[in-house]
C-alpha cells in the first residue's frame, strides 16, 4: 500500500531554457522583496493607496520591467514553453503549415445526419429544455435548473422559482456539470481491481449481510446525507439489521455548529439567519459570502447584498468580521479584525462575557465598539457563526443572538437538514476503533474517501486494511476505491433520482437529466440491496415523498418535478428557548507560538472537485492562486521566520510534516498559518486532480480539525514557482504615469508611483462612506466638488470628452431609430451592462458560469503561469492600504464592449467589429491572431488561444458543449461576448412574435449565476429598463473613462458603511 | 569567350516577364473559380443516401406538406430530419417488401439511425437558424429551390457567404407572404398574376398580421394564396399548428393593396414583418458567435 504522508511535487518544475536556445520567460511570479523593503516605500505615503499585489505596491524596478512588456509570458521565444526551439519546430512544421494554408480553401467533408428512429414527443430539436432538480451539497441542496440540449444536460442555472435559492447559485453547484462529463469517471464496478458487474455485488453483499442475520459487522461509512429518502431507506436497513452501522463524515462537517446547539439547546438545531432584518453583524470566522460551504450562502448573501445596497429611504447595514484566514467576507467587511485561531475563542468568551479585557488593545476597542453597536440596534442585530467557526464562537453567538433579541428576528433555529444528524468526528473515530478491534466485516463507503481525507492521527489505511471487504461508492476509482475490494461507480446527480433539502428544509426532488453514462449507482441502489433489489431509486423516492407530498399525489409529484421543490416543504422556526450558556473555554494562546489554520479550499472545497478543470484553475477568492495552494500567512510571520514568497518550507505539526510554499496573504493575522485542504491529492484523482498542491489533511488530526497551535516551521527546502494569476492583467502603463509626472497635479501628498497611480489616481475604484456619500452624491462622477473621495478628476481628462469636446460626437450614438419597411421607427437595442461594486461578493460564481455557457477550455497550470487562462472574465482585487489591514475592492472585470473600441480599430482582418447594438463581436473564423486587438485593449480581457487549448478529442466533452457557441481553435482570439447566443436567441424569439425585447429578458450567464444580483444587463436604449435606470444613476462610472474608449460597462461606485468610533 | 546568351534570349525574357504575369492573373483567377466552383461548393451534387428518396414523388407526387417531415421548421433552428418512424408510418403499410426501402427497415427493426449525408452542409461556425427565415417571409425554395422538382436531393445554391448576404442586404427581393412558404411554386406578383395584401391588425406572430391572397378579393369568393388546404386560413401559420379563425378579417371592409412587382410587394412586408435593416441583417453576429 502507498505511504500516506504528504506528498508535495516541489521542486519538479521543468526547467525551460536549455543551451543556447533563447531565454524562455515561464513564470511572472512577483519579484521577491523584503519587508523593511516594502516599509520603506510605504514610509510617508498618505491618501488613499490601491495595490493588487506586492510588487506592485513596492513599485520594484523588476516589476517596471516586467510591465514593460505587454504580454510578459511572450517574452523570449514567445509562446513555446517547451524546449522546442521555435526555429526548430519552423523547420520540422513546415511543409505541414505550407499544405495547412491550402487546405483552408478546399471543401468540406462530408457530414452524416442520423436521426432518431423514434423521436422523443416533446422534443424540438434546436430548442434546449429546462429541467428542474438539486445539486446535493452536505451544507444544503441547491436547487437547479439544467439546460438541456436533445437531453444533454450542459448549463446548471439556478432555479428562478424557488423561495431559497431565487435563481441564484454558486461556483461548485455550475462546476458539477464537468463533473459529469469527466472523462476520469469510474465506468464499471469493479471486484479486487478488476472489472465486474452490479449485480454480481447485489447478491453478494445481501447474501453476506443476512448471513449475519442482525447486520453486525456491517458498517456503512457516508457523506453527510441529506436526503429524506436515503435516511427512510437507511430507517428500513437498520429496522431489518439492527447491529448494522452507519457512520456520517465529511472531511469539512458542521460538527461544531452541531454540538454547540445540542449544548445550548439540547437538540441538534440549524441556525437560519435572516440577515435582511440586520442592520448590525458580526461574523466570527463565518465565511458566508464565500461559497456553499457555508450554509444558506444564497439567501443570506443575497440579503446581505440587498441590505447593503445605498438607496434612498434604506438603512445601510454594517459587517464587522473577526477571522483569521482573509475571506471575501472580511474583505467585504465594513470592520475586519485579523485574529489567529485561539484569539479568536478569546475574542468570543469576551464577547459572551459582555466584552471582558482582552489583551490585544486592537481586539478590545474592535469588541467594545461591536458590542456597543450590536445593543445599539435594537434587536436588528446578529452574529453570525459556520461550520468553520471555534466551538467557542458557536456558544458565543448563542448567548449573544438570546441577549440581543435576535432570536426570531434575525436567526432562526430550526430543526437539522440532515436528517440523521450527528457528531461527525467523534463517529469516526469510534469507527477506526472497531476497525482496529476487528469488529468490522464489510465496511460500505457510501461517496467518501477516508484514505485522503481521514484525520491523520486515526492512521485510517491501516484500520481499513484489517476489514475483509470494503465496498466503495464514488464517481471515481479514487484513493480510497483503489484499494476497495469492491467499487461500485456512483451516478451523478444529473443521472439520478433522489431528494435532498435546502437550507430552509425544502425538498427538492433531485431527477435525472440523463441516463447513467456508465450504468452508475446510487447510495439508494447501494441501501436498496439490502431490502429489495426490485425497488429502483426513483420506486424508493416515490414511495418516500408520499410522506411529505400533501393532497393527491399524482399531482403533487408532477408539480414537483416541473417546479423542482415541494411546497410546505419548508422548516418553520423552533421555539428554541433560553440556551443554557456553560462557561466558554479557551486554550490560552502562547505568545509567539506559531497557529495552524486548516480551511476548506474556496475553489475545491475539501478535495472532491479537485478533478474539475473550471475549480482547480479558477484563481481562488483573495489569494488568486490557481492550480496551487500555499501556507498562507502574513508579511510579518515571513520576515520573523526569515522567508521569502514562493520558498518552500516544512510545516512540522506535532511530528507530521508536509513541504509547502508560501504566500504572502494581506491581512492575514501574525503568528498564524492557513492551510487550505483539498489538494495533494495522488494519481487515483484523475488527470486534473492528481499532483495538484499539497496535502494539508497529512497535518490534521481528529482533535483539532480547524486550528491546531504548535507549528514549528523549517525552511531551506527549495522554492517552488506558485501559480498566482493577480499580475497578469496589469498593462504597460509607463506612459500614463510619465504623463502625469510631468505634469505634477493638485495632490501632492499622493504618490506618483506607478504601483498607486492606476486604482486612485485614474479612479479605477471609486468608494465612499455612507456620510461622504450622502454629503455629496455625484463623488463617483467628475465636476463634482468638495469632499472628494477620490480624488477623481485628478487626471486632466478625468472623464470621456462631452459631446460637444469631441471631434466626432454622434459617431457613437446608438440610439438610433432604425427605419423599418416604409418609415416605421423603432428604437434600436443597444446593449449595455452594470456592476455594482457594492454588491459584488467576489464568489466566482460568475467565472464558472462562464466557463460553462461559452465552451471556455482549461488550458492547465503551466499556460496559467504564463498568463494564458482563457477566463473571459475576471475580479481583480484592488487592495488599500495597511499592509495587515487592508481594505479590498472586487471589481469583476470582463469585456467592455467600447463603443470607440481600441481592439476594432487595429484589427488588420476586421474579425473584431461593431454591430449596430453595439456590441463588440468577434468573429472567430475571420481571426488570424495577429493579438494587435489584444495589446490595445487597456482592460486586458482579451484571450488568446496560444495553443490548441480545447478538447477536440474527448468524446464524454462534447456532449458539453453549449452547442450554440463556437468551440475556438488554436490562434483565436476571444473575449467576453455579452453571451451574444443569448442576446439572439431572445431576439429571434421576440421577432418572431414581432414584439420589442422585453427588459429582463436576456440574462447574461455571469448575471444568471450571480448571488448578490451585482450584474445587470439590457437595453439602455430603453428608458424604462433597469440598466438604463441604473446607469443614470449618479454613483456610475466608466473605468479608464478618459481615454475615450466608451465602455458600455459600467460600475456604481461602492459606499462602505464604517463605524465611526473605529475609523 | 562567345556570348552564352543569343539575342533571341532579350525577347525571351521579356515573355517571360510578360508570362509571368498572366500565370500569377490566372492562377488568382482560377482560384477564384475553383472556390466557387461546384466542386468547392457541392452545389448541385447528388451524394449517395443509403435511400434514394425522391422528394419529386413525396411533394409533388403524393403532395406531402414539407413539415410533415421537417417539424421543426418553424419553431427551431433546426428544420429536423425525420425519425425513421416518420417513413414507417406509411411504408409500414405501402412498399413494405421494397428492395430500396431495407435501410428503413432495418433501421426500424434495429434502432439504429438511417444514416444520410448531409446536403446542406454549412460550417460549423454558421449559426443558421430556420425558424426566423419561415416566420418572417422566406420560402423554402428561396435558398432550396424546386424540391418539389428533385428527384434525388441537392444543393441548389453555393450557400456561400456572399449568397447570404445577397439576400441580407436586400432582403425585399425575396419576400413572400407568409401564407406562400411552403409553397414551391411561388413566383412573386406580375402584372399578370397581381397579389392583393393588407393587414389584418392581428398581434402575435409575424405572419398573423398580414393576408394575402392571389385572387381579387374585391370579387366574390376570393381564394387564400395558399398552395394547399385552401380553406383553412390566411394565417401563415401551417395548417398544421394554426388556430386562427377562418377568414374573419376577409370581410369587404377590409381594403386590399394590390401589388404587381416583387419590388413592392417586398417593401410592403419588409414593413409589415418588421424586417430588420440591411445593417443590421448584414451585421456579424447574426451568424457569427
Amino acid at each position: 500500500m502507498k505511504e500516506l504522508v504528504g506528498t508535495t511535487h516541489m521542486g519538479t518544475e521543468p526547467t525551460m531554457a536549455e543551451g543556447k536556445q533563447a531565454q524562455v520567460i515561464t513564470t511572472i511570479a512577483p519579484a521577491k522583496m523584503t519587508l523593511a523593503e516594502v516599509r520603506a516605500k510605504l514610509e510617508g505615503k498618505t491618501g488613499k493607496r490601491f495595490w493588487k499585489n506586492l510588487d506592485e505596491l513596492s513599485d520594484s524596478p523588476q516589476f517596471q520591467e516586467l510591465m514593460q512588456e505587454e504580454f510578459p509570458r511572450q517574452a523570449g521565444a514567445g509562446e513555446w514553453v517547451d524546449s522546442v526551439s521555435r526555429r526548430g519546430f519552423l523547420k520540422v512544421m513546415g511543409a505541414s503549415f505550407a499544405l495547412a494554408g491550402l487546405a483552408g480553401c478546399t471543401k468540406q467533408p462530408d457530414e452524416p445526419i442520423f436521426p432518431y428512429v423514434k423521436q422523443p414527443e416533446d422534443l424540438i430539436l434546436g430548442k434546449p429544455m429546462y429541467f428542474a432538480t438539486a445539486h446535493p451539497f452536505p451544507t444544503g441542496a441547491v436547487p437547479v435548473l439544467v439546460k438541456s440540449d436533445a437531453f444533454r444536460p450542459i448549463k446548471i442555472e439556478g432555479n428562478p422559482e424557488h423561495p431559497m435559492s431565487k435563481g441564484k447559485s454558486d461556483a461548485y453547484t455550475q462546476a458539477t456539470l464537468l463533473d459529469l462529463y469527466d472523462p476520469d469517471r469510474s465506468v464499471q464496478p469493479k471486484f479486487r481491481g478488476e472489472p465486474a458487474q452490479w449485480g454480481q455485488f447485489q447478491q453478494e453483499f445481501a447474501k453476506a449481510v443476512a448471513g449475519t442475520k442482525t447486520g453486525e459487522g456491517v458498517y456503512f461509512l457516508s457523506e453527510t446525507i441529506t436526503s429524506p429518502t436515503l435516511a427512510a431507506q437507511w430507517k428500513q436497513v437498520a429496522a431489518k439489521y439492527p447491529q448494522a452501522k452507519l457512520v456520517q463524515y465529511d472531511a469539512v462537517n458542521g460538527d461544531h455548529a452541531r454540538a454547540a446547539s445540542k449544548a445550548a439547546y439540547g437538540d441538534y438545531l440549524d441556525v437560519q439567519y435572516k440577515l435582511e432584518e440586520a442592520d448590525v453583524i458580526l461574523a466570527l470566522d463565518a465565511d458566508f459570502l464565500g461559497g456553499i460551504a457555508f450554509p444558506g450562502f444564497l439567501p443570506i448573501s443575497a440579503a446581505y447584498a440587498e441590505r447593503h445596497r445605498f438607496e434612498a429611504g434604506k438603512t445601510m447595514n454594517r459587517l464587522y468580521v473577526v477571522e483569521t484566514m482573509p475571506t471575501v467576507t472580511g474583505y467585504k467587511a465594513d470592520h475586519r479584525l485579523a485574529l489567529k485561531p485561539s484569539e479568536i475563542e478569546a475574542f468570543s468568551a469576551a464577547l459572551a462575557g459582555g466584552g471582558s479585557t482582552l489583551s490585544n488593545p486592537d481586539a478590545q476597542k474592535f469588541l467594545t465598539a461591536v458590542l456597543d453597536d450590536l445593543k445599539k440596534s435594537g434587536g436588528k442585530a446578529v452574529v453570525v457563526v459556520g461550520p468553520q467557526s471555534p466551538a467557542s464562537a458557536h456558544a458565543a453567538a448563542h448567548a449573544l443572538n438570546a441577549s440581543l433579541g435576535a432570536v426570531g428576528k434575525t436567526v432562526v433555529y430550526t430543526e437539522s437538514i440532515a436528517p440523521i444528524p450527528s457528531e461527525q468526528g467523534a463517529d469516526l473515530k469510534s469507527l477506526v476503533a472497531d476497525m482496529y478491534n476487528g469488529k468490522v466485516q464489510w465496511l460500505v463507503l457510501l461517496g467518501v474517501n477516508p484514505l485522503y481525507n481521514a484525520p491523520s492521527d486515526l492512521e485510517f489505511t491501516t484500520a481499513f486494511n484489517k476489514v475483509p471487504v470494503t465496498v466503495h461508492l464514488g464517481s471515481h476509482v479514487d484513493e480510497t476505491g483503489f484499494y476497495s475490494t469492491w467499487h461500485i461507480n456512483k451516478s451523478h446527480y444529473l443521472e439520478s433520482w433522489s431528494d435532498a433539502r435546502a437550507y430552509d428544509g425544502t425538498i427538492s426532488i433531485v431527477q435525472p437529466m440523463i441516463d447513467p453514462l456508465y450504468g452508475g449507482k446510487s447510495a439508494h441502489d447501494v441501501l436498496q440491496a439490502l431490502l429489495d433489489p426490485s425497488v429502483s431509486a426513483y420506486d424508493a423516492v416515490v414511495a418516500n415523498a408520499k410522506t411529505y407530498i400533501t393532497g393527491d399525489f399524482p399531482t403533487g409529484w408532477k408539480k414537483a418535478l416541473h417546479d423542482g421543490w415541494v411546497a410546505g416543504t419548508a422548516f418553520s422556526p423552533k421555539l428554541a428557548g433560553v440556551p443554557k450558556t456553560a462557561p466558554i473555554t479557551t486554550s490560552a494562546p502562547t505568545a509567539g507560538a506559531i497557529e495552524i489554520s486548516f480551511r476548506p479550499d474556496p475553489s475545491i472545497y475539501d478535495g472532491r472537485y479537485g478533478n474539475n478543470g473550471w475549480l482547480q484553475e479558477l484563481p481562488k477568492q483573495v489569494t488568486n492562486i490557481a492550480w496551487d495552494n500555499a501556507a498562507l500567512m502574513s508579511m510579518d510571520l515571513m520576515a520573523k521566520l526569515g522567508i521569502e514568497e514562493n520558498e518552500a518550507i516544512e510545516l512540522n505539526l506535532n511530528g507530521r510534516k508536509v513541504i509547502t510554499p508560501v504566500l504572502m496573504t494581506p491581512g492575514h493575522p501574525d503568528d498564524a498559518v492557513t492551510v487550505h485542504l483539498g489538494f495533494g491529492r495522488r494519481v487515483e484523482a484523475g488527470r486534473v486532480g492528481a499532483g495538484v498542491g499539497f496535502d494539508a489533511y497529512s497535518l490534521r488530526t481528529s482533535d483539532a480539525p480547524l486550528s491546531a497551535a504548535g507549528l514549528t516551521v523549517a525552511r531551506g527546502k527549495g522554492t517552488y514557482d506558485l501559480c498566482v494569476t493577480k499580475v497578469h492583467n496589469i498593462e504597460h502603463r509607463g506612459s500614463y504615469a510619465q504623463r502625469d509626472l510631468e505634469h505634477p497635479l493638485s495632490d501632492k501628498e499622493g504618490t506618483y508611483s506607478l504601483a498607486g497611480h492606476e486604482a486612485m489616481e485614474r479612479s479605477i475604484i471609486r468608494y465612499a462612506t455612507v456620510a461622504e456619500a450622502t454629503a455629496n452624491p455625484k463623488y463617483a462622477s467628475e465636476g463634482a466638488s468638495g469632499t472628494w473621495v477620490n480624488k477623481v478628476g485628478y487626471n486632466p481628462q478625468g472623464e470621456a470628452p462631452e459631446h460637444g469636446d469631441s471631434f466626432f460626437p454622434d459617431s457613437w450614438r446608438y440610439d438610433h431609430t432604425a427605419v423599418v419597411g416604409a418609415g416605421q421607427k423603432v428604437l434600436q437595442n443597444s446593449w449595455g451592462m452594470s456592476v455594482d461594486l457594492n454588491s459584488c461578493i467576489g464568489c466566482n460564481a460568475c467565472i464558472v458560469s462562464c466557463y460553462a455557457e461559452n465552451n471556455i477550455p482549461v488550458v492547465g497550470r503551466e499556460q496559467v503561469k504564463i498568463g494564458r487562462n482563457m477566463q473571459w472574465l475576471r475580479i481583480d482585487t484592488y487592495f488599500e492600504g495597511d499592509l495587515h489591514a487592508p481594505k479590498a475592492h472586487f471589481q469583476p472585470m470582463m469585456c467592455q464592449h467600447c463603443e470607440n473600441a481600441g481592439c476594432e480599430q487595429v484589427c488588420p482582418v476586421g474579425a473584431t467589429v461593431h454591430t449596430p447594438e453595439g456590441l463588440n463581436t468577434m468573429v472567430y473564423n475571420r481571426c488570424v491572431g495577429t493579438r494587435y486587438c489584444s495589446n490595445n485593449c487597456m482592460y486586458k480581457v482579451r484571450r488568446f488561444n496560444f495553443l490548441l487549448y480545447s478538447d477536440f478529442d474527448t468524446e464524454s466533452l462534447k456532449f458539453m458543449r453549449n452547442p450554440d457557441v463556437s468551440v475556438r481553435s488554436r490562434g483565436v482570439m476571444e473575449k467576453c461576448s455579452y453571451c451574444i447566443q443569448r442576446i439572439e436567441a431572445v431576439k429571434i424569439e421576440a421577432d418572431k412574435n414581432n414584439r420589442a425585447i422585453a427588459d429582463g429578458e436576456i440574462v447574461t450567464a455571469c448575471q444568471q449565476a450571480c448571488p448578490t444580483d451585482a450584474i445587470i444587463f439590457g437595453n439602455i436604449n430603453d428608458p424604462n429598463s433597469r440598466i438604463a435606470k441604473k446607469k443614470a444613476e449618479e454613483r456610475e462610472y466608466q473605468v479608464l473613462a478618459d481615454l475615450n474608449f466608451r465602455p458600455r460597462t459600467t460600475y456604481t461606485a461602492g459606499v462602505i458603511n464604517p463605524n465611526p468610533e473605529l475609523a | 569567350m562567345a556570348q552564352v546568351f543569343d539575342r533571341s534570349s532579350n525577347a525571351l525574357a521579356r515573355a517571360s516577364l510578360v508570362l509571368t504575369g498572366l500565370i500569377v492573373i490566372a492562377l488568382g483567377v482560377a482560384l477564384n473559380s475553383l472556390q466557387r466552383s461546384p466542386w468547392v461548393t457541392k452545389q448541385g451534387q447528388r451524394p449517395d443516401q443509403p435511400v434514394p428518396f425522391s422528394h419529386k414523388h413525396h411533394v409533388e407526387g403524393l403532395g406531402l406538406q414539407c413539415q410533415y417531415c421537417h417539424v421543426s421548421v418553424e419553431k427551431s433552428s433546426y428544420a429536423g430530419i425525420p425519425p425513421t418512424k416518420t417513413c414507417m408510418n406509411c411504408h409500414s403499410q405501402i412498399w413494405t417488401d421494397a428492395q430500396l426501402l431495407e435501410p428503413v427497415r432495418h433501421s426500424w427493426a434495429t434502432g439504429e439511425s438511417i444514416n444520410w449525408i448531409r446536403v446542406h452542409d454549412l460550417p460549423d461556425y454558421v449559426y443558421f437558424n430556420h425558424e426566423i427565415h419561415v416566420n418572417k417571409g422566406i420560402g423554402c425554395a428561396s435558398c432550396h429551390g424546386r424540391v418539389d422538382e428533385m428527384p434525388l436531393m441537392y444543393q441548389q445554391n453555393t450557400l456561400q457567404m456572399e449568397w447570404c448576404l445577397n439576400c441580407h442586404r436586400n432582403p425585399g427581393v425575396n419576400l413572400r407572404p407568409a401564407s406562400e412558404i411552403y409553397n414551391m411554386a411561388w413566383a412573386g406578383p406580375s402584372s399578370d398574376k397581381p397579389v392583393w395584401c393588407t393587414t389584418t391588425g392581428k398581434g402575435g406572430p409575424t405572419a398573423q398580421g398580414v393576408s394575402c391572397v392571389t385572387k381579387d378579393p374585391n370579387n366574390s369568393n376570393p381564394e387564400v394564396a395558399q398552395v394547399e388546404a385552401p380553406k383553412v386560413g390566411a394565417s401563415g401559420q401551417s395548417q398544421v399548428v394554426s388556430d386562427a379563425p377562418a377568414m374573419t378579417a376577409m370581410s369587404p371592409a377590409v381594403s386590399y393593396q394590390r401589388f404587381t412587382s416583387q419590388a413592392d410587394l417586398g417593401h410592403f412586408l419588409m414593413d409589415k414583418y418588421h424586417i430588420r435593416t440591411a445593417n443590421e441583417l448584414s451585421s456579424c453576429e447574426v451568424c457569427h458567435r
